[in-house]
Parts: structure tokens; sequence; C-alpha cells
């Protein structure tokens, strides 16, 4: 194919229609050779569909896409394939059970006479490896390696394949700081050796660091192609959200009085792992506080605000909300004080089948305001429902009688915190409050949160998100392997600290003597 | 208010709508089928081939023959009544499973209430002297007695569902199991006062012996000629009750919210073991209530020995629950629909040369087209969508 072309992809003037709804409309991106190209865009702004188009999942409607300057159609993703195009998705697509190097060469094996041929594969593999850096345990099963690991296992399989377009769609969600600098190289260094990459986020930090360009969408719609260089993250976000967005938490100090929380000593055992999962952690919550629980996902956090919200027993120590002991009583009893915006808004936070208003109540419902004698009462629960929206701005198609399932992310977890903060109960439990929303929404949650701190709630805040927990915040705790490792002041500490105390690298004992971990 | 009401009313429409087209669908393909069957066959042929068909759809108002041998048509009071005698069971165990499927739970165990409803209901009949107490009491208590009984049988899965999370389906076909030979054992060793047929006794039961029957409330003044009774309108009472708790009460949200995501319901909460074994006693006393309808009514003869396997009526409670897509008030209309068919079967083997069998293929068809109501449902939904954009 002759190169003539600047462009190694372009997709021009896409546009692919949904029922009702035009996902990716006149949407224009060239990848150049060698670059890494950013694209941005909230959520349900087009980027999945697009690159869903790309890979040959969706037909467009309209549009054309060019390799090398050269129109292809691409009707599968095995046409993607042979013009090596891979992706790296944000939940690896690897075998636990086996090895890397099985997982890298699955599906492209080399065989003869029908056995396969791996000696080649290894050193093939083995050579990609030691070019990009990618440093990988080629004989550990996946199911035994980190998850940065992982990803680089996802890369090589890329490699292996010869793919020189390379597409990584939000790979830094799972990683800790450390991984995600690391990634950030290694990201550099195959540009550096001709790959061409498009890396979807929406996280600027990342974008401004590691992108030659951005192309940025709104709502299906393409808004501009603008180069790192000559832009900076606020114009980002504005142009993505498509108002000025309030990058910072804007916040005073707090003034920290009365214990709300006070947990001694908790333990929550684990069944499947027959160990503690939380392990004697002792804390407390204050009025006008937010606290936060940082560590890298796994590390027993779930597990602990399970135990406080009585999803799972707490197996040790005690808990205490507003005085109350609470250790063993029920999850109605538990939440008399506490309010819990859950980690898994789909799992815990809603009836994805019942409209909103119906969710909305879900606490509620026996309250004698919303019932009778056991009937319903659906003019208050309407009303009070279409009250929540106004004052939540909770948009949805079809106000108090959409069905949950059909609202947008954002949206849904908007109702979710209108639910728990209108309780107006005295300890906020927020767990991982922004995962997986957009720059707007992220902005509304962290200045609600802010908003019940200063009315003199107590905030424990659970975050994977180190930006998060250090703008947030007014005091860290750091979670490894079930127990607090390190309490931190989030305007002293830094963030490769707080990596190394996420990582267990270091942790602090009672009197705030550092010693070597794991 | 108004506006929920309208909601109410849409998604109503959307129901009745798929599963009229799903009815429609299924008739026609056993019109074809009869057509086919009928032109292959030298004794019917063409006209009778046609006459099937009309009998397909029209079954339940033929009156008969005339004096030429054409069809005759018209109100035919015992085909009717009849169809609302049949009715009555196949509505309540589709009430059963219907109630079971909008809390999460798929109830395949309304063959095992049905038949501990049956043991109860005829025991509480038979064994209670109609001396002793004025018979509508011991109609009231077998009646209520098998309801509990049916409760109890239906809780037993949701029990090992709540507690030790096994699957309800695995469960409930056990319990059908020990119910169908519960029940034999039971009948096998009675003393209960029953008819005697071709010199045996002990063989066939029948409640009228103890002079308990369902009362007639002038139905078989309207039906003439059939076994209609005042079963059809406590069945219509107990759909109207469930459509009234699952829409209005807290109990029904509770139920629902269970159903549909028990870990939400949990988290906010709501007792979602508690739940989810009441919900299933409610379906066993819902499916044991439609087996004493059906034995109290005092023309029907209960033949122990045959009990050995389970009662079709309840596994019939499945395709009239999804006919209805679960919906207590949709499930009366594909209960009578199923009795309808029923009756337009013994129609055809009565006046044409087809074997009554046919009328299995048009239920069987018409089963697999209710699972496509849901399909037609979504599509009824998309082109609205679609309609509401333009």
């Amino acid at each position: 194919m002759a190169n003539n072309s600047e462009y190694v992809i372009e997709m021009l003037h896409i546009t692919k229609e949904f029922p009702g709804i035009k996902a990716n409309d006149d949407i224009t991106l060239q990848l150049k050779k060698g670059e890494i190209h950013a694209l941005l865009g909230e959520n349900g702004a087009g980027k999945s569909t697009l690159m869903s188009v790309l890979f040959g999942l969706y037909q467009p409607e309209q549009g054309i896409i060019k390799k090398d300057g050269v129109e292809v159609k691409i009707n599968n993703p095995n046409d993607a394939t042979a013009l090596h195009i891979g992706m790296v998705h944000q939940h690896f697509k690897l075998v636990d059970v086996f090895t890397v190097l099985d997982n890298i060469i699955l599906g492209a094996e080399d065989t003869k006479f029908g056995f396969l041929q791996k000696k080649e594969a290894r050193k093939k593999v083995k050579d990609l490896s030691d070019r990009y850096g990618l440093h990988v345990d080629l004989d550990a099963k996946v199911e035994d390696i980190t998850v940065g690991m992982q990803q680089r296992t996802e890369i090589l399989k890329m490699l292996y394949r010869d793919n020189e377009i390379l597409i990584f769609d939000e790979p830094t969600a799972v990683l800790t700081p450390q991984e995600i600098e690391e990634l950030m190289q290694i990201m550099k260094n195959l540009a550096k050796e001709g790959k061409s990459i498009l890396f979807i986020s929406h996280k600027l930090n990342e974008i401004m660091e590691v992108a030659d360009r951005v192309t940025v969408l709104r709502r299906g719609k393409y808004v501009a192609t603008v180069n790192t260089k000559d832009t900076n993250k606020q114009e980002l976000s504005n142009m993505m959200v498509g108002r000025p967005v309030q990058l910072q938490v804007v916040k005073d100090e707090a003034k920290p009085t009365d214990v709300v929380l006070d947990i001694k000593d908790m333990c929550v055992y684990n069944e499947v792992h027959k160990k503690d999962a939380v392990h004697n952690v002792t804390m407390q919550v204050r009025k006008g506080e937010i606290v936060c629980i940082a560590g890298i996902d796994g590390n027993g956090q779930t597990e602990f605000i399970h135990g406080l919200t009585g999803l799972s027993k707490i197996t040790g120590g005690t808990v205490k909300i507003c005085g109350k002991d609470v250790t063993k009583a029920s999850i109605s009893g538990k939440s008399e004080n506490m309010s819990h915006i859950p980690e898994d808004r789909h799992k815990h936070g809603l009836v994805l089948d019942f409209t909103l208003e119906n969710n909305l109540v879900l606490q509620r419902f026996q309250d004698p305001q919303f019932q009778n004698h056991g009937f319903i009462k659906f003019d208050s629960v309407r009303k009070y429902a279409e009250d929540l929206i106004e004052q939540f701005d909770v948009r949805s198609g079809q106000g108090p009688i959409t069905i949950a399932r059909s609202m947008s992310g954002g949206n849904q977890q908007k109702a979710i915190i209108a639910r728990e903060l209108d309780r107006n109960k005295a300890l906020v439990v927020a767990v991982q409050p922004t995962r997986g929303l957009d720059v707007g929404a992220i902005e509304y949650i962290h200045s609600q949160l802010v908003k019940q701190r200063d009315e003199g709630k107590a905030v424990l805040l659970v975050s994977l998100e180190l930006e998060e927990v250090m703008s947030l915040s007014d005091r860290i705790l750091v979670m490894y392997e079930g127990e607090i490792v390190a309490e931190c002041d989030p305007k002293k500490v830094t963030a490769q600290e707080l990596g190394l105390y996420m990582a267990g690298a270091k942790r602090q004992d009672n009197k705030d003597k550092e010693v070597a971990g794991a | 208010m108004s506006g929920l009401k309208k909601f109410f009313a849409k998604d109503g429409t959307k129901s009745v709508v798929s599963s009229l087209i799903s009815i429609l669908i299924g008739l026609v393909f056993g019109a074809i089928v009869v057509f086919i069957v009928g032109m292959s066959k030298k004794t019917i042929g063409v006209k009778g081939a046609w006459e099937g068909v009309r009998l397909i759809f029209f079954g339940v108002l033929n009156t008969g023959r005339s004096a030429t041998g054409a069809l005759t048509w018209g109100f035919n009071a015992s085909n009717l009544g009849n169809m609302l005698f049949r009715a009555t069971p196949v509505i309540l165990t589709g009430l059963s499973v219907a109630v079971a499927f909008k809390t999460g739970l798929f109830n395949i165990g309304a063959p095992g209430q049905y038949l501990m409803g049956t043991l109860t209901s005829l025991a509480i009949a038979l064994s209670i002297p109609s001396s002793a107490m004025p018979t509508w009491l011991i109609w009231i208590l077998a009646f209520v007695g098998a309801m509990a009984a049916g409760a109890i049988w239906g809780a037993i899965p949701g029990l090992m569902k709540a507690l030790f999370n096994i699957n309800e389906v695995i469960a409930c076909i056990m319990t059908n199991w020990i119910a169908a030979n519960l029940v034999t054992w039971f009948f096998d060793g009675s003393v209960f006062c029953n008819v005697e047929e071709y010199g045996k006794t002990g063989y066939i039961y029948k409640t009228s012996y103890n002079n308990v029957a369902t009362t007639k409330l002038g139905l078989d003044k309207i039906f003439a000629g059939s076994q209609a009774n005042a079963g059809i309108i406590v069945a219509i009472l107990l759909a109207v009750a469930m459509y009234i708790m699952m829409n209005k009460t807290t109990l029904g949200y509770q139920l629902k919210a269970c159903g549909s995501n028990r870990h939400a319901a949990r988290y906010a909460g709501i007792k979602d073991k508690r739940n989810i074994v009441l919900s299933m006693a409610i379906a066993g006393s819902l499916a044991a209530a439609g087996s004493a309808l059906y034995w109290l009514a005092g023309n029907t003869e209960f033949f122990w020995s045959t009990y050995q396997s389970l009662p079709a009526t309840g596994f019939n409670g499945i395709p009239v629950a999804l006919l209805a897509l679960n919906n207590p008030i949709g499930v009366v209309f594909a209960g009578i629909f199923m009795a309808m068919l029923n009756i337009v079967g013994m129609q055809l083997s009565n006046l044409t040369a087809y074997n009554e069998y046919l009328t299995d293929v048009i239920i069987a068809v018409i089963v697999y087209m209710s699972a496509f109501s849901l399909v037609i449902r979504m599509l009824l939904n998309g082109r609205r969508r679609k309609e509401g954009k333009k």
C-alpha cells in the first residue's frame, strides 16, 4: 500500500445513528503516524461508538475510513485486525489460568502438524518486551500477576500481532500512580518506534502529559482537534462540557467538631479467602470533615464499607454512630444516622428496572409520608421525586417515571446522591462517588460533598482516584491489605508518598515512625 | 396522579397488544396446521378443513350442526360455562407463577402446591361430616386449609433459597415429586367416604358425596348445562387482589424490589430473605386455591391412583403467566383463553374428523409465541420511541 498520506488512519465525517439518537454526528478523526492522539469526551459523547466503528462492530450511515490514504471497508473486527488495528480494553480480556505467554499467542498461535510452536513465539515476545521495556514474566499465570503486568501483557498481545494502530480504552483507571507513570513512558516509547496510538480518556492530566493532539467530542458532535501544547486543562474541560468547569475543589479549612463515627478494632472476615479482609481498623470521623480512605482496589475498602453499612457481618470490634453502638444492628438500624452512596450503583444503588421515583423512595417507602396502612401514596411519592429531581438537577427522559436503567451513569449517580443526601443523616458514606463520571458530574458531586461537610455532616469518602483523594479530603487514611497503614494530611503529603503507602512499600506505626514494609 | 395512571395505562396497553399478537399468531399457525392436516386426509377434505379452521377461531360459539350438516353458530351456554369452569384453576396457577415471576422467582412448583391443595381440600371436605356443621363452613375450611397447605409447600423452596441460596427451580421440582408421592400415599391409606365404581371402593373421591360443593351463584342458569360455578368469581377476585397488592401497596413494592434487585433491596434495609419466603408462600397459596376450587366444585372426581404424576394444570400456569406478561389481570384473560382452546379441542373431535390433540399443537405454538410477546413488546416500544422522536 502506498504511503503517501500524512495520516495512518482517517475517519472522515462519520455519522452513526441509533433509533432516536445520533451517537456520532459528522465526526472526523485523523491519526498521524507515530503520534499519540487522545480522544476526549464526557460519558455518552460518542467515544466508544466511534471506536466501535473503527473496529467494525458498527457500520456508519455516512462517512468513510481511510488507512494510509486509501479508503477501506471495515465490516467486522477481523477486518480491523487485518489492518493492524489493536485495542487494549478497559477490562482486560485475558484468560486467568493461562500463562502470560499463552495469553499473548492465544488466537494467533503458530502450529506445525497441529502442535503449538511456542519456542519461536517466546523469542518474538521476548524481543518485543525488551525493545519497548514491557517487563512481564512470561511463565507466570495471569491470575498471579499485578494489574500493571496484565496491562503490559495486553499491550504485548497487540504488538505480537504486528499492530500499527493501538487503541487504549481508559487504560489508567485501574493503575496505581507508579504504574500510570510507567504506562505513560511505554506509550511514549511505542510512539517513538512509529506506532500510532489512540488514547481514550477523560483524565486531563494524563492527556496533557502524554498526548500530542486531542480530539474533543461533545454529545456525539465533533468539537475540535487541538495540539496539547497549545491548550490547557481548563480549556479542554470547557470544550468537553460546553461550559466553564471548576476543576479545583473549592473549600475552606475544615472545622471538625464532635465525633460522629467511632470505629474500634473492626474486623470483617472473608469467607472466601479464610482470613480477615478488614483487620483491626480503628478510626473516627468528626462533624465537619471529609475523611478519605485511599488505597488500591481490593485492599479491604469494599469489605470495610460493607461491614460498616451492614451488608456484611462485622466479626470483631465495635462501631458507634452518634454515640450509639450499632455493631450488631440491622441494615436499617445502622442507616438510622447514616446515608450511604454505594460503590456499585447498579448492584446496590438502584433497582434498575424501577422508575426513578420508586428508586428515590427506596429506603423511605415505609415513612408515613409515603404510605397509608400499607398503601403507597402515589401523589406524595411523585411530588417528592419531582422536588428532588429539581433540587439535584437529575436529568432523564421522562422525569419521575423514567426507568432508572435508561438513564446515563452520571444522572443515575445524581439520583442516588439526591436520595442519600436528602435523608439528611449525620454521617455520609460515599464510596467512589465519581467513578466513571465525566468532569461536569464530578464537579457537581464534589461540591455537594463539600456542602455536606460545611453543613456539619461527617463525610467518609472511599476513593481509588488519587487526585480526588488529594483535592477533596481533609484527612487521608491509607488502607493496605485490610489495615490502615497511614494517616496523612492532604496539604503535606505528596502523591508519590501516598502511592508508596498504597502499594504497601511504606507504613506508619502509631508514633508516625516509618518502617520498611512488604 | 393522572400522569401515573396514564403510565400504567400505557404499559398495560403495550402488554395487552403484544399478548394479543402472540395469540393471533398462534391461532393463525394453528389454522394453517389444521388446514394442511385436513388437506392430507381423505376423510376431511377442503370442506372439513375450512370447518376446522373456523372452529379453531370460534369453536366456543359453535352450537353444533344444522339438519343440512352445516355448522351453526350462536351462544353456546354449555361451552362458555365449561370454559369458565376450566379456566378457574388455570387462572390461579397462572397467578401463582406470575406473582412469583414479578418478584424474580420462577415458581415451577405450582404442580406440587396444586397437589397439596388437592390433598388438603379433599381431606377437609370429606372428613368433616356434613351433619356436624353447615356445608358452606366445611367448604370455607377446606378452601382456607388448602391455601395454607399450598403456602407452606411454596415456602419450603422459598426458605431454601433465602437461607442456603438453593435455586428455587431445583427445590420446586423436588417438592413437586414429594407432593405427588405424598398425595398418593395419603389417599391410599385414607378412609374417607368415596364413590364406588365397578365394585371398587377407596378409589374415586368427590366432595358432593359429603354434600360439599361450590355455590353456583346463578351461573348455572346463565350457562345452562355447564359446570360453571362461583369459583371463577373467586379466581377473579383473587386476581384483582393480587393486582392491588403488587401495584398499590408497600408490600408489593418490597417484593418487586427484592425480585428486581435483591442487593439493592438489602442495601435499602428491606428484609430480602423474608420477602423471598413470603413471595413463594403467596404463590403456593394461589396454586393451591386453584386446586381447591376445582375439587370442591362437587362435580369433579379425583382418581388418586393416577396421581403419581404431576397435574398439567400446575404447569399450564407457566404459559398463562407468560402470555399475560405476569400481569394479574391479564392472567384472568389468558387463563380463560387457555380454557377456550381446551373446549375448541373437544369441539373439533366432536364435530369433525380431527383429533382433539391438534389443539395441543396450537397451545404449544401460543406458548412459544408468548415467550416472543416480550420481543413483540420491545418492538412496540422501539416503534413508539422512533415515532416520538420524529
